[in-house]
C-alpha cells in the first residue's frame, strides 16, 4: 500500500505547487523531501500574498535553490498552468 | 478501560481504511476545505488525494481551485477529514 508520502517521490525531478503557511507559495523542481516534508527545491519562485486597502496584491521572489522547513507546508501538488 | 481504548482505536483506524477510494473532504487548519476521492492516508493524517477541488470554509462556498495532479496535504495541518 503506497503512503501519501511514497505517491510524492513520483513528483521528484519534476515542477510543484507548494502551498505554505501564511499566503504563500512556491513553485520550482522538487530535488528531495522527508517525512517532515522539509523540502528542496531548484529553479524556485516563491508567491507572497498580501492586501493592501482591500486589494490582493502578490509579489514573486526567485531563487536558485531553497530548502523549505516542513512545518510551514500545507500542501504539494503539481502545478495546474 | 483498555479494551475500550483499543476498540475506538481500531474503529478510528478502520474507518480510515475503509474510506480510501471514496470521495471525501478535508478540512484544514488555515480553513481552507478540500474534497477529492482519498488516494492514500497515513498514521500521520498525510492525506494523498485526486481530482481535488479548493474551497474555503465549506463546499458551498464557491470553487477557488480545481487540481488536476494529485494532491498532497500534510497532516500536522488537517483538521478533520470526514466522507463527502
Amino acid at each position: 500500500m503506497d503512503t501519501p508520502l511514497d505517491l510524492l517521490k513520483l513528483n521528484l525531478d519534476e515542477k510543484v505547487f507548494v502551498k505554505l503557511r501564511g499566503a504563500r507559495e512556491m513553485t520550482g523542481v522538487l530535488q528531495a523531501f522527508d517525512s517532515h516534508c522539509n523540502i528542496v527545491l531548484s529553479n524556485a519562485t516563491e508567491t507572497i500574498y498580501e492586501l493592501v486597502d482591500g486589494e490582493l496584491k502578490s509579489s514573486t521572489k526567485g531563487s536558485e535553490m531553497v530548502f523549505v522547513r516542513g512545518d510551514s507546508v500545507t500542501l504539494i501538488t503539481t502545478p495546474s498552468d | 478501560m483498555s479494551s475500550s481504548g483499543e476498540s475506538t482505536t481500531t474503529a478510528s483506524a478502520q474507518f480510515l481504511s475503509n474510506i480510501i477510494g471514496q470521495s471525501v473532504v478535508v478540512k484544514l487548519h488555515n480553513g481552507m476545505l478540500y474534497q477529492g476521492v482519498l488516494e492514500s492516508i497515513d498514521g500521520f493524517m498525510n492525506i494523498a488525494l485526486n481530482q481535488a477541488t479548493e474551497h474555503y470554509e465549506t463546499a458551498s462556498n464557491g470553487l477557488l481551485h480545481r487540481y488536476d495532479g494529485d494532491v498532497f496535504v500534510r497532516g500536522t495541518q488537517v483538521l478533520y477529514i470526514s466522507e463527502a
